[in-house]
């Protein structure tokens, strides 16, 4: 540790000694923040004035005290903020799968209903982390410096960590290759981000899980046909999309920090 | 409830080997006792750090008791969130930014409290000692700058205050603290070179 | 000249260089749409250190113009410049944001959140370093007089405390820019004449700007009015100058009041012309 004070020069610094140097003070100031030894050596040291008003001041600290709320333990905050916003569609998601299992197991000859509907089970817990209607502070959100990419992109990947279990459960309770249910749920994750940088993450997500329901899900059942884009060697276009997607929300990172706010 | 005295010598056997961060952290929980302890060891400390950048006495009590006011109320997030930094930091913190209050306060009722200024003194032999602190050529350096430029130094480095900041506590536009800033740096690289 | 144990702190070049900028709020010939609609439609704008009052019928742009100020809407066209900074793009937004304070008119808040929990949260939004946090947290709550309330859940409070929680989230940065979309509504005279001394003080060494139907407001705490109609500013001066522009046979109350609907008078006057 670096040298101490002398008690002499303690003693003249408690007792607001003007003739002390800058120096010597400056230094001193500075190790008595880290030195309790010295801090104790100054308690005893300061003249009776400082005494009274220390006095002085307890009696008013002991009033505000008992007339004042206490402490209060620090509460952990994720039950109640952005987690629990999201849990409920997480849930959902998580039901949605479920059912498309037991549909798939019973109906053999139907399409798989997982391999359909996966793209979209991460789009509603997404569209819910980052979405006007749902978070109320979302116009102070919009002026924040935190607001932008990296905090999506944080968010984002809490729901995949997730819903990417659930998808993987599904996907072994059918007998699906991983490539099938996880790069189309990562692209259509990935395209709502990018969309979302021009029309609002939650806006994108709706609009993609129509889209996907009326061009694709819906054909498929009503032929009774697995569509061509998620057939067994689909997975590198897969794969190539996301990475597109993904590098134009790098790219456009800018955009996410504008929120916007719905017309009054 | 208990009168707060200014020494407690039952607690002070208790609580004695535990330093200001544990101390904070039972404060958290609701201990009366710690928070006093508390008192005992750092306000001797702050007053007479606080009473050497103002000369106003009603100015430093009314400080140092929002100061502790807002520990005790703010103690369950602050030990939450210093886990293991300096609590006596902390209380530096908060009582440099009400002293920054109150002579803003002030400057609203043009009622600025004095500030205190030192002259240079060359230094004796026993505060040599203290040279290797911070460095017998820094403290030649400090003390060879003229006594406004140390004063702007020393709330900004030593008090941690911004340059706002520190044009409301020593009352001057805060232009003139960023030109005394600069000069200050200038003067200490070319007398530390 | 520092090592881990002296409790010193490193001052950087860019925080003791000269400020660049002559105007905390800078605006020329600014556009900002509400929907459609071009609500802020060539203003020009001018704020320095003190408190402003922005005043205005309804529908004249006021709060599309806080919203541009508070960097939640993009300009259409124009010039704005906050801090020194140009904000018409996305660059350099979170350098200003650190500085920025913002209440909006309708305030929405997490009902299950404590008061403490709710300012955390948006300090830690605005990049505030954790230590740092609960210690500005509890001086904003104290200059709000939230003290005794800090921690009840926001669902609990009345309209006035969390308009007045709303106070503490925006200044809990000690930002050098204040925006205040109607800070009154529900605080009771009192209230409002401490809400007021709150003003005056950031007003010293801050820019705030706040915007309000309130004339007595303004009269008395404002150090600067802006007067905008129609998305353009009609405007600006001292609030004894306002007073001054009004005649015993304008409408109102009060010579603010007085001076405001002469004021509006003359510009509606040259705009049908």
């Amino acid at each position: 540790m670096t040298p101490h004070p002398t008690p002499a020069l303690i003693s003249r610094y408690a007792a607001g000694d003007t003739v002390l140097d800058d120096a010597t003070t400056w230094a001193m100031e500075a190790h008595l923040e880290s030195c309790a030894d010295c801090r104790a050596l100054l308690a005893d040291a300061v003249d009776p004035s400082t005494r009274d008003l220390l006095n002085r001041v307890a009696e008013g600290i002991d009033t505000g005290i008992a007339t004042g709320p206490g402490p209060k333990r620090h509460r952990r905050l994720r039950r109640t903020g952005v987690t629990a916003r999201v849990l409920p569609w997480l849930l959902t998601a998580a039901t949605l799968m479920l059912m498309a299992v037991l549909f798939e197991r019973t109906f053999v000859s139907m399409p798989s209903l997982v391999l359909l509907i996966a793209p979209m089970v991460p789009l509603l817990p997404v569209a819910a982390a980052w979405s006007r209607r749902l978070d109320p502070a979302w116009e102070l959100m919009a002026t924040t410096p935190r607001t932008g990419l990296w905090l999506l992109l944080r968010r984002t990947l809490a729901v995949l960590l997730a819903v990417v279990p659930v998808l993987a459960v599904a996907g072994w309770g059918t007998g699906h290759s991983p490539a099938l249910w996880l790069l189309p749920s990562l692209g259509f994750t990935a395209g709502t981000l990018a969309l979302g940088g021009l029309v609002g993450v939650d806006r994108a997500a709706l609009t993609l899980a129509v889209i996907w329901s009326v061009a694709v899900v819906a054909p498929s059942l009503a032929s009774r046909q697995l569509p061509a884009v998620l057939s067994g060697d689909s997975w590198p276009g897969w794969a190539a999309i996301t990475v597109a997607l993904v590098a134009v929300v790098f790219l456009r990172a800018g955009e996410y920090r504008r929120l916007g706010v719905d017309r009054t | 409830m208990a009168k707060v005295r200014f020494v407690l010598p039952d607690v002070r056997r208790s609580l004695d080997g535990l330093d200001e961060g544990e101390l904070l952290r039972r404060v958290a929980r609701g201990d009366r006792r710690a928070f006093d302890e508390l008192y005992r060891r750092t306000a001797p400390w702050l007053t007479t750090r606080l009473r050497r950048r103002c000369a106003d006495e009603d100015v430093v009590a009314e400080v140092l008791q929002e100061t502790y006011l807002a520990v005790w109320r703010s103690a369950g997030s602050q030990a939450h969130a210093l886990a293991g930094g300096s609590a006596v930091g902390w209380l530096w913190t908060i009582a440099a930014h009400r002293l920054v209050d109150a002579f803003r306060h002030r400057a609203r009722r043009e009622r600025v409290p004095a500030v205190q200024t030192f002259e240079t003194v060359a230094p004796a032999a026993e505060e040599e000692a203290l040279a290797g602190e911070i460095g017998a050529d820094m403290e030649r350096a400090l003390l060879a700058l003229p006594a406004e430029l140390r004063q702007v130094l020393r709330a900004m480095v030593l008090d941690g205050l911004t340059t706002r900041e520190t044009s409301l506590l020593l009352g001057m536009p805060e232009g003139t603290v960023k030109t005394r800033a600069r000069r200050a740096r200038i003067a200490m690289r070319e007398a530390l070179s | 000249m520092t090592n881990g144990e002296i409790m010193m702190r490193t001052v950087s070049v860019a925080e003791t260089a000269p400020t660049t900028y002559a105007w905390t709020v800078y605006a020329e010939k600014l556009q900002v749409r509400a929907g459609r609609h071009l609500a802020v439609n060539g203003l020009d704008l001018a704020l320095g250190t003190g408190v402003h009052g922005l005043l205005g019928p309804n529908g004249a742009g006021k709060t599309t113009l806080m919203r541009a100020l508070a960097t939640v809407l993009k300009p259409a066209g124009g010039r704005l410049s906050l801090l020194g900074e140009d904000v018409t793009g996305n660059a350099d937004l979170p350098n200003v944001r650190r500085s920025l304070g913002y209440l909006p008119q309708h305030f929405g808040f997490y009902p299950r959140f404590t008061v403490r929990e709710f300012v955390e949260y948006m300090a830690w939004l605005k990049e505030m370093p954790q230590a740092v946090i609960p210690g500005a947290v509890q001086r904003a709550i104290e200059r709000v007089g939230l003290a005794d309330r800090a921690d009840s859940r926001m669902k609990t409070l009345s309209g006035g405390m969390l308009r007045r929680a709303g106070i503490a989230q925006a200044i809990v940065n000690d930002p050098e820019l204040l925006l205040l979309d109607e800070p009154t509504v529900g605080l009771d005279p009192e209230q409002r004449l401490d809400f007021r001394e709150l003003l005056r003080e950031i007003g010293v060494d801050g820019c705030v700007l706040v915007s309000t139907h309130l004339v007595e407001d303004v009269a008395v705490a404002c150090t600067d009015v802006v007067l905008v109609n129609e998305g353009r500013l009609v405007w600006q001066g001292t609030a004894g100058e306002l007073a001054q522009q009004g005649g015993a046979s304008d409408a109102g109350d009060s010579a603010t009041e007085r001076g405001y609907s002469a004021l509006l008078r003359a510009h509606r006057g040259q705009v049908s012309a």
